[in-house]
């Protein structure tokens, strides 16, 4: 028998079980709000324009953090794969900083920024460029040298083949490495806003917390995790279409 | 003419140093002269250096010891007059085929319309034609061979170097190509220096076969080979037969010390 | 040797930090100088605030680790061997993926207040879906002719199981805990910055709430080098294991 069940009706069947727990009388509706209540919340919500307000400025803090990260893991990334140098430098740096849970450096980064959007973003753009700069470093290095000989052979200058042949061939996994920083944007961004408190999606949870408001609570985790899905989405998408050269695998026109 | 070579190879030697473990002599103390429009086969066991030699004409390793010049000017660094074709095709796989041929071509100073025009010469020349669009993942071996050969030729360049550039290929595509590839150099002819560890490959292809010893490689012997390349049954003809038996034998003892060394 | 000099750039960060306040480019307010902070550092160890704070730490993130490995390694390896768990949970998980697990503070909070509970809780949630994943993946890569071979011999479906299928998802499963090691870190210091009374996250707020710089450095930095010493523990530990990966 063939077991295929689409991502919606997986959904479906939590949802379901969920109702079904929450309408039992073994947790208490504080506890565990029914999926009707909370859909009813984050529609309220929706109306009022409070989850716009929220969403969108966890979103710019987020991908303008992410942004940053991109651009200058990648960049940093290039140096460290072509200069020797700077891969001594960096190199302890990066494999130790990798581990640590970055987030503790929050309230030193609030000490020297303050408690508005820069610092926020700066602890974004610190937890998030670790896995670009990890992976562009890889990518670069493992560029193939007959790739980079042809180039060259043809007339290419050093310059030109980095932007012409190094950044295309290593884009693969400079974009795995773009996957996992997303995520990481995402989450680093929800933890400043519930430390910091105020506008957006952390805040708003944290804030429904202390006045022990479930529904409230419980609408901000649906509601990240459909932002987090979306964007993830989103991302595979991008990497599709520019990898385009790459899946092209898949279908051979040989002859 | 002043019957000078074209290509100057004198007491050339190199050394692999490796981030870790030993120092290994690749070539010792080589010297070669190549004239202009020559067909020369660099043929050896895998390690010998026939590579190493071409990467070193080719301006992609530092020459330390000896001299390479080319029409007497010493060898720096890459450039457009030494065009190379490597085993594994390195084609950009983010362009396409065209993509691909437009890139050399787009280094010289050349208007957009020429670019095209030439960029199509060489496609059809190669037999791929109709296939301008496709991305290099989508071609068969001998496809990509053939995109990487017209990419090298759009250029022009006056000496052709090939490293083992049919030894990826599955031994009916591989036969073809040397036959097309003989009908192009026949109709353009270029300096060819030609790698390869296949002797019958060599001695086909090749007016010279210059046979390397095993690491560290030196020059055991030069060989004319002095076929007729216009035979259609050349492979069977007692010419070429006894030509490939001769420069095996040359070979063996090389190959077989080659192989006593890799299992040490 | 080889091995200390690759750290050297490290001495060299703390030798600019140091020398940047001293020469008074910098205020020491807001950048305390390394020795400072070893000093700040060294007063809290001797009062003992560390060490309590430390354990109560320590004892969220095993306890939530351990569960979450025991678990998820459980629901994964089931997920690898049984179809319709796999056709039901798998799209769960591709989902649940991308949601920032932090997200989760404020309700483990709800149900289980600021102590020990809510963070087990949370640690516990959120490190499962690195171990599931692992432990699913590693299941399914057991090859085929391994699991034909073992049969063949005579083994039970248990059998094969037991004796196939978990030896070769140890390797993929290790590297799932890996991951799981690292966010439960930043799971126990975010939750712990936030809504918490004790523990190190709750040390360093308390001290940079006080303007106590110099400590609530030193005890960033204590955090942040844990988190890295246990990944590198870690490491060793797994490389001892799976030797015969070699």
């Amino acid at each position: 028998m063939i077991w295929r069940v689409a991502p919606w009706m997986s959904v479906l069947a939590v949802v379901v079980a969920w109702q079904v727990l929450a309408a039992s009388g073994a947790v208490t509706p504080f506890m565990l709000p029914g999926p009707g209540v909370v859909a009813e919340r984050i529609w309220t919500d929706l109306a009022s324009g409070e989850l716009a307000q929220n969403l969108s400025r966890t979103l710019y803090r987020a991908l303008s953090g992410f942004a940053i990260a991109a651009a200058a893991g990648i960049g940093l990334g290039v140096l460290i794969a072509r200069s020797r140098a700077a891969r001594w430098l960096f190199d302890p740096l990066i494999s130790v900083g990798f581990p640590m849970p970055k987030i503790a450096f929050l309230p030193i980064i609030t000490l020297w920024l303050g408690f508005y959007d820069v610092a926020k973003i700066s602890m974004i753009v610190f937890d998030s460029i670790f896995p670009v700069v990890t992976a562009t470093v890889a990518g670069a290095i493992g560029v193939e040298r007959e790739l980079l000989w042809s180039a060259r052979s043809v007339g290419a200058s050093e310059r030109e083949t980095l932007r012409e042949v190094v950044l295309p061939a290593a884009l693969p996994e400079i974009l795995t490495g773009l996957q996992v920083a997303l995520p990481i944007a995402l989450i680093v961004c929800i933890v400043t806003e519930m430390k910091m408190g105020g506008i957006g999606l952390g805040g708003a949870m944290i804030t429904a917390s202390r006045f022990a408001d479930s529904p409230g609570v419980f609408a901000g985790i649906v509601e990240i995790a459909i932002a987090g899905y979306v964007l993830v989405k989103l991302m595979a998408l991008a990497r599709r279409r520019l990898l385009v050269w790459h899946r092209e695998a898949l279908a051979p026109t040989t002859v | 003419m002043s019957g000078a070579a074209q290509i100057s190879i004198q007491g050339v030697s190199h050394t692999y140093r490796p981030p870790r473990g030993r120092e290994v002599l690749a070539l010792d103390d080589v010297s070669l002269d190549i004239a202009a429009r020559e067909f020369v086969a660099l043929l050896g066991p895998s390690g010998c250096g026939k590579s190493t030699l071409l990467y070193l004409l080719g301006g992609f390793l530092p020459t330390e010891r000896g001299a390479i010049r080319v029409e007497g000017v010493p060898v720096v660094g890459p450039g457009p007059d030494r065009g190379i074709v490597f085993q594994h095709f390195a084609l950009f796989p983010w362009k396409t085929v065209r993509g691909n041929v437009l890139y050399g071509l787009g280094k010289q100073q050349l208007e957009r319309g020429e670019r095209e025009r030439r960029a199509q010469t060489y496609i059809d020349l190669v037999g791929l034609t109709g296939f301008e669009e496709s991305y290099p993942a989508q071609l068969s071996g001998g496809m990509k061979q053939r995109a990487a050969l017209a990419r090298t030729l759009a250029i022009d360049p006056k000496i052709l170097l090939m490293d083992e550039p049919f030894g990826a290929l599955d031994a009916q595509t591989r036969s073809l190509m040397q036959s097309e590839l003989l009908a192009i150099w026949q109709r353009s002819p270029k300096t060819v220096l030609f790698v390869t560890h296949d002797v019958q490959e060599a001695v086909l292809l090749a007016q010279r076969v210059v046979v390397m010893s095993a690491r560290p490689g030196r020059v055991k012997a030069v060989v004319q080979t002095g076929v007729d390349r216009t035979d259609p049954h050349i492979l069977k003809s007692k010419a070429f037969v006894e030509k490939v038996d001769e420069v095996w034998g040359l070979v063996r003892d090389e190959a077989l010390k080659a192989q006593a060394e890799r299992g040490r | 040797m080889r091995r200390v000099l690759r750290y050297l750039p490290i001495a060299l960060v703390a030798a600019a930090w140091e020398a940047t306040v001293r020469l008074g480019w910098i205020s020491p307010e807001v950048l305390p100088p390394p020795t400072e902070v070893l000093a700040a550092g060294w007063k809290l160890m001797r009062a003992g605030d560390l060490w309590a704070n430390t354990a109560a730490s320590l004892w969220r993130a095993g306890a939530g680790l351990a569960l979450a490995v025991v678990v998820g390694s459980a629901l994964g390896v089931l997920m690898a061997w049984w179809r319709p768990v796999d056709a039901l949970v798998s799209p769960l998980v591709e989902m649940l993926y991308p949601m920032p697990k932090s997200a989760l503070i404020p309700i483990t909070v709800l149900w289980l207040g600021f102590g020990d509970g809510s963070k087990i809780l949370l640690i516990f949630l959120g490190c499962m879906l690195p171990v599931t994943i692992g432990a699913y993946n590693g299941a399914r890569s057991s090859e085929q002719t391994l699991v034909w071979s073992a049969r063949s011999l005579g083994a039970s479906r248990i059998g094969v199981l037991r004796d196939v299928v978990l030896p070769s998802a140890l390797p993929e499963l290790a590297n799932g805990v890996r991951t799981a090691l690292a966010l439960s870190f930043v799971l126990l210091v975010s939750s712990e910055l936030i809504v918490a009374r004790s523990g190190l996250g709750y040390l360093i707020g308390f001290l940079g709430e006080g303007g106590v710089y110099d400590a609530m450095f030193a005890v960033v930095l204590i955090v942040a080098f844990l988190g890295f010493f246990a990944d590198r523990a870690y490491q060793a530990a797994v490389k001892r294991v799976l030797a015969w990966r070699e």
